[in-house]
């Protein structure tokens, strides 16, 4: 559903939106969550350290990353939050976890995946008086700047 | 057979107390503001006894309806007025139907009809708000999403209706499911019906709590980490977590999509079993979803009278021992140490037995759903529903409507979840995770090779204080340690009240958890089926109903 009505975005085709990791993680969601799907890697060219050496989180970058806007009060109060969690999260780098294969989900049932044909929804016009700003046959948004 | 059995001393003062049958009988739904008493109570005979066992509302529903002894308005009558009357105490829906008599009126005519009946007719479920609902706003609990209304039934919904079952609202919750103490609601804190300054648990606590205070008959939860199972166990009730794959996920909103189900509260195993069968099954809207055949779990309950003296003879249940460990209250480890014994004196072989990795749980379960929902929360974009702030530019629409849409928890963990996700960490968190829950499946799976059962606390604690752990998320989380790992498995569990702590004006239920194999949930029902009926000195009836209708 979401693909398809980000298609209908006025004046906006899909390669002119911008190539960063948002776009990607609007439309991509197929992908997740996949050990080997590396967008986040190669979309976003923040932080290209890798190994021991983790750089504490800097929180206006990750709140650019995920879309959030964050007032300079929360940056203060979630700063040492996430720090906490971030660092209680690191006791598993001490773990030996050589030679384990990662499970990306509980091991209960192989994939039943449809055939990958297109449906029509049936209720398409409820999910269309949803939409907050729509102009048949657009989903309006303003305009579209890719500050990169 | 069970005489031997001891409640924890502490709370001995229960079994001589004279308002236990009081209490129980002033269940009969508001009889005193009744014109017509209505109660299940006086159909099934159990008011006799003094203690009687749990006993299934769907069925006594149904033999009601079927017999003629009530109609589905009535029953509908008595669990609206018992809701408005207990709702301004305990604040656990966020939007109730308008349209619950109506349907029990035309249910009321099939029956005058002699027409056939769903097996959940009259059945009054009530809905955790982060599942779709066609004909009801769905918030998830969320600014994002207020006054929205999707535009189709998640499927347990559609399935839950097709049997007849009538939805009674939506359910309060902590916001997208983020949270152990429903205090993370953008809309209102739940209070719990055994003591309302403190938390019903969460992220189901709106679920719970109606079931406990017998708002609705069942409910439907989610369940990511153990949010069905602890707030059932800090609420006194029947919490099942199926199996992942046992339910399709279509019409949940997805917050960690590996891990999480959608589960069944009510106030008897028999109850919760019977709305499971009623949701399970393959569905093609959810690639997820298994297509193994749904046993009929019903077939699990033998009836009291039935039962021999060791009715689970040979049967192996492993006490987890790090569930007993240091940092768990010693009254919970007594009363879950007493419903050992119990599984004892029905014949079960208990052991204790280790799992390693327990605790590394924890952090995994917590950077593999704060990453996932880092992902599946980017969709609240205010571009194709939910709530938009305007603005001039494309990417600050983005970024305002989501900073004003999404609660600080929530904030907080998409945040934690991008982090972990960032460039050249993913091998040092998201990659360890799942390293780690291939550890856990693999440890469980060799404690479920040797025991039948596993059971442990579904929670470290009783249910707390309101505000106690909300500025310290560190706390919060270690309260899930009992439950996360299970989610990490995939596994099927279920909590059921086993005793009491002291706390609140009559004591604070305490949940027992057992953890079955994959697709077992038979298994899981019949022993908590016997392990209710047969367990004495116990009522997990809260005060307030008795006391809001004295």
């Amino acid at each position: 559903m979401g693909s398809r009505a980000l298609l209908l975005v006025k004046g906006v085709s899909s390669s002119s939106l911008p190539k960063n990791q948002l776009f990607c993680n609007f439309n991509c969601k197929s992908h997740f969550p996949r050990p080997n799907n590396n967008w986040v890697r190669t979309n976003c060219s923040t932080t290209q350290s890798s190994g021991p050496s983790l750089e504490p989180p800097d929180l206006p970058r990750l709140a650019q990353t995920a879309r959030i806007s964050l007032t300079p009060h929360e940056v203060e109060e979630f700063a040492p939050k996430i720090g906490l969690v971030i660092d209680w999260f690191g006791q598993l780098q001490d773990v030996d976890l050589q030679s384990v294969e990662p499970s990306i989900r509980a091991d209960t049932e192989g994939d039943s995946f449809r055939a990958d044909i297109p449906e029509t929804f049936e209720n398409r016009e409820a999910m269309i008086a949803a939409v907050p700003n729509y102009e048949e046959p657009y989903i309006k948004v303003p305009k579209v700047l890719n500050k990169e | 057979m069970i005489s031997t059995l001891q409640p924890p001393r502490s709370l001995s003062h229960f079994r001589s107390n004279p308002t236990l049958l009081l209490r129980y009988t002033s269940l009969k739904p508001l009889s005193s503001l009744s014109s017509q008493p209505v109660t299940h109570s006086t159909i099934t005979d159990q008011s006799q006894s003094p203690n009687p066992p749990s006993h299934s509302q769907i069925l006594s529903t149904r033999h009601s309806l079927l017999s003629r002894h009530l109609t589905a308005t009535q029953l509908a009558e008595s669990f609206l007025t018992r809701l408005r009357l207990t709702e301004p105490h305990l604040r656990s829906f966020l939007h109730v139907s308008d349209s619950v008599l109506a349907q029990a009126r035309e249910l009321d005519e099939k029956i005058q009809r002699n027409e056939e009946l769903g097996p959940l007719a009259g059945v009054l479920v009530a809905i955790k708000d982060n599942i779709c609902t066609a004909e009801m706003p769905s918030t998830a609990g969320s600014r994002v999403l207020e006054g929205y209304t999707p535009p189709y039934d998640a499927t347990a919904v559609r399935k839950i209706k097709e049997l007849g079952g009538i939805v009674v609202g939506k359910t309060n919750l902590d916001e997208f499911g983020m949270g152990s103490t429903t205090e993370a609601s953008a809309y209102q804190v739940t209070a719990n019906p055994w003591d309302i300054s403190r938390v019903p648990g969460g992220s189901s606590g709106g679920s719970a709590a109606a079931v406990s205070a017998r708002q609705c008959m069942v409910s439907l939860g989610s369940d990511t980490g153990g949010s069905v199972r602890q707030p059932a166990s800090f609420c006194g009730v029947v919490g099942l977590k199926p199996t992942y794959g046992r339910v399709s996920r279509f019409g949940l909103m997805a917050y960690a999509s590996s891990l999480d189900v959608i589960g069944c509260f009510g106030t008897s195993v028999a109850d919760a079993g019977i709305l499971l069968h009623a949701i399970s099954g393959h569905d093609r809207l959810d690639a997820t979803s298994s297509k193994r055949e749904v046993p009929d779990f019903s077939a699990q309950f033998v009836s009291m009278n039935l039962l021999e003296s060791k009715p689970l003879k040979g049967l192996r249940i492993g006490l987890i021992r790090e569930t007993l460990d240091d940092g768990v209250d010693t009254g919970v480890t007594s009363a879950v140490r007493t419903a050992a014994l119990h599984l004892e004196e029905l014949g079960c072989c208990v052991t204790e037995v280790s799992l390693p990795s327990f605790s590394l749980g924890l952090p995994a379960y917590y950077i593999l759903a704060s990453s996932e929902s880092s992902s599946n929360l980017s969709r609240y974009d205010g571009v194709r529903y939910g709530n938009r702030v305007a603005a001039d530019e494309l990417n600050s629409q983005y970024m305002d409507s989501r900073a004003k849409g999404f609660g600080s928890e929530v904030k907080r963990r998409i945040l934690t979840g991008t982090y972990a996700l960032s460039a050249g960490y993913y091998d040092a968190y998201y990659k360890r995770a799942q390293q780690v829950r291939t550890v856990i499946q693999k440890s469980f799976k060799t404690a479920l090779d040797e025991h039948d059962i596993l059971i442990s606390p579904a929670a470290p604690s009783a249910a707390y204080k309101i505000v106690e752990k909300k500025n310290d998320p560190l706390a919060m989380y270690a309260g899930d340690i009992m439950t996360v790992n299970v989610n990490l498995a995939g596994l099927p569990a279920m909590v059921l009240p086993c005793g009491f702590v002291e706390g609140g004006p009559a004591g604070l239920p305490v949940g027992l958890q057992m953890i079955g194999a994959a697709f077992d949930e038979g298994k899981l029902l019949k022993v908590a089926h016997i392990f209710e009926q047969t367990l004495q000195n116990c009522r997990f009836v809260p005060p307030l109903i008795a006391d809001e209708v004295a």
